[in-house]
């Protein structure tokens, strides 16, 4: 509710990443969303990203809505069919989350349970079309709903995507599916930025951009080589390297980015720290948030 | 074998009615033996799209051809020297050969004249019923020579699901329970004690998911 009545104010929000643990100790990940309550506006919870099994994002999601914290719930077309995405959909609707985003999931092969079988029942862009079906107050096979959900519904879209002229295309039957606020892949220069804002302006839409806090210059040289969709400058690298104190120096990256993201007139960002969660307050304290 | 059922007649019309040359094009193989895109069907579809066109008062080019199989380039090659003089092929080969044969002929339109359907057998002449469906990994040692993912209707790999009524399936009445059929199969080879067994979780790794499947025969390869 706050997310999207500050993007409506056009005033710049901040989020948090929030990866679900792989099992049920969710002590540590409260009580870190709970140490930056307050400076973020909501936490976007992942569905099994990289196709590794966790805790589920309606989950953890319901956690911290329980401590009243607002979260993006993101929703996977990989591995539930129509039934269960809607299933999941009306409880968080009657559960009160308020946000969800579509997202078609990484490849099973990619996860660590790799002779897993896909669902991909759905398309993305209709996975984002039956959210806004529910809304209407009818499911996908036309019945109506006692009840029916309200949700700010959003997706992904790439500005790093080597083939932008179909992400283009892609952002655009997302829009017309009713997605309203995209998230980005990490991004690592305002280069990358700059380029894609010139293709897509004057889109309705409002763009959150991902900084992920790097944690050492192997994880930088990891996503050069095996993430072709995202691009870590190599001077990015070399400053890591000489840094007398690394990970402050990721950190201020971070910060670094999260402050020239703001200075671009993004809505907002949305920070990953991927189990340096503690670290968030230090990047948001250098940012200036 | 591949079983394959003739497009309707109104949909055939509607992807080719705006191309006055069009070349229909059958297959010996599979869809030959399933009576569904051999010469004598292309004949058939062939004189039915002439008979509408000129009906309607656009009469049409539409010849007739069939090859010894869509599914192989030698075979495809031979349409080489005149798949020019037309605008558009039908072809009523598999999902297969129509593929093949838009990859031959990367400028020619090539549309799909029968619904690819299942890998199955002849029940009788006119009945085909689906057996396999090309996992990738052959479990039938272990469940009687039957198989549990083309024949039961949940796919349970642990069956049967208990919904089973007189040997049939729960979601239609008509069809026999593959659960069904693999104890009866068990017990009459004696080999019941397979049944006790749980299967362990499938792996699907060669399955649909994660792209094309490609078989690559070192020992064949010229």
């Amino acid at each position: 509710m706050q997310l999207e009545k500050k993007l409506a104010e056009g005033a710049f929000v901040v989020l948090a990443e929030m990866e679900p643990p792989k099992g049920v100790e969710v002590a540590g990940l409260v009580s870190q969303a709970m140490a930056v309550r307050g400076k973020v506006d909501a936490f976007v919870v992942p569905e099994m990203s990289s196709a590794v099994m966790r805790l589920s994002s309606l989950g953890v999601s319901l956690l911290l809505a329980s401590r009243g914290l607002e979260t993006v719930m993101q929703v996977c077309c990989r591995d539930r069919n129509r039934l269960a995405l809607q299933a999941d959909l009306l409880a968080a609707g009657a559960l009160g989350i308020p946000n969800v985003m579509g997202v078609a999931g990484d490849d099973i092969t990619f996860g660590d349970h790799h002779t897993a079988k896909a669902v991909d029942d759905l398309t993305l862009e209709e996975l984002l079309q039956g959210m806004n079906t529910l809304m209407t107050g009818r499911d996908l096979a036309g019945i109506e709903l006692k009840g029916a959900p309200r949700f700010f519904v959003g997706s992904t879209v790439n500005p790093g995507a080597a083939h932008l002229e179909a992400e283009l295309a892609a952002l655009d039957r997302k829009l017309a599916a009713g997605a309203r606020f995209f998230i980005t892949p990490p991004i690592f220069s305002v280069e990358v930025l700059d380029a894609f804002r010139k293709r897509a302006g004057g889109r309705p839409m409002y763009l959150l951009t991902t900084v992920l806090l790097l944690k050492s210059v192997g994880m930088a040289r990891y996503i050069q080589r095996h993430l072709g969709q995202i691009q870590v400058p190599e001077a990015l690298v070399s400053r890591i390297q000489k840094a007398p104190e690394r990970v402050r120096e990721c950190v201020q990256i971070a910060a670094e980015l999260v402050k020239a993201f703001k200075d671009r007139g993004v809505s907002g960002v949305v920070i990953s720290t991927l189990g340096w969660e503690d670290r968030l307050p230090a990047i948001l304290s250098a940012a200036g948030i | 074998m591949i079983r394959a059922v003739g497009k309707p007649l109104e949909e055939v019309i509607g992807m080719v009615q705006d191309y006055p040359r069009i070349l229909v094009a059958g297959c010996d193989g599979c869809v030959t033996v399933c009576e569904a895109g051999g010469l004598k069907e292309v004949k058939v579809l062939a004189a039915a799209l002439r008979l509408y066109f000129t009906q309607q008062g656009e009469p049409k080019q539409i010849d007739e051809t069939s090859l010894t199989r869509q599914c192989d380039k030698e075979y495809l090659a031979q349409l080489g020297d005149r798949i020019d003089g037309y605008d558009a092929v039908l072809s009523l080969a598999c999902g297969c050969g129509v593929q093949f044969l838009a990859d031959m002929y990367t400028t020619k339109p090539v549309y799909p004249g029968v619904d690819t359907t299942f890998l199955g057998v002849t029940e009788e002449r006119g009945v085909y019923t689906e057996r396999c469906q090309a996992c990738g990994r052959c479990i039938l040692a272990d469940t009687g020579g039957v198989c549990p993912i083309a024949r039961c209707s949940k796919r349970m790999l642990n069956g049967p699901c208990g919904g089973s009524d007189k040997g049939k399936c729960e979601v239609n009445p008509e069809m026999p329970c593959g659960w069904q059929l693999i104890y009866e199969r068990l017990k009459a080879l004696g080999q019941l004690d397979r049944f006790e067994q749980p299967i362990t979780p499938k792996d699907w790794t060669t399955s649909r998911d994660g792209g094309v499947r490609k078989i690559v025969r070192e020992d064949l390869r010229v």
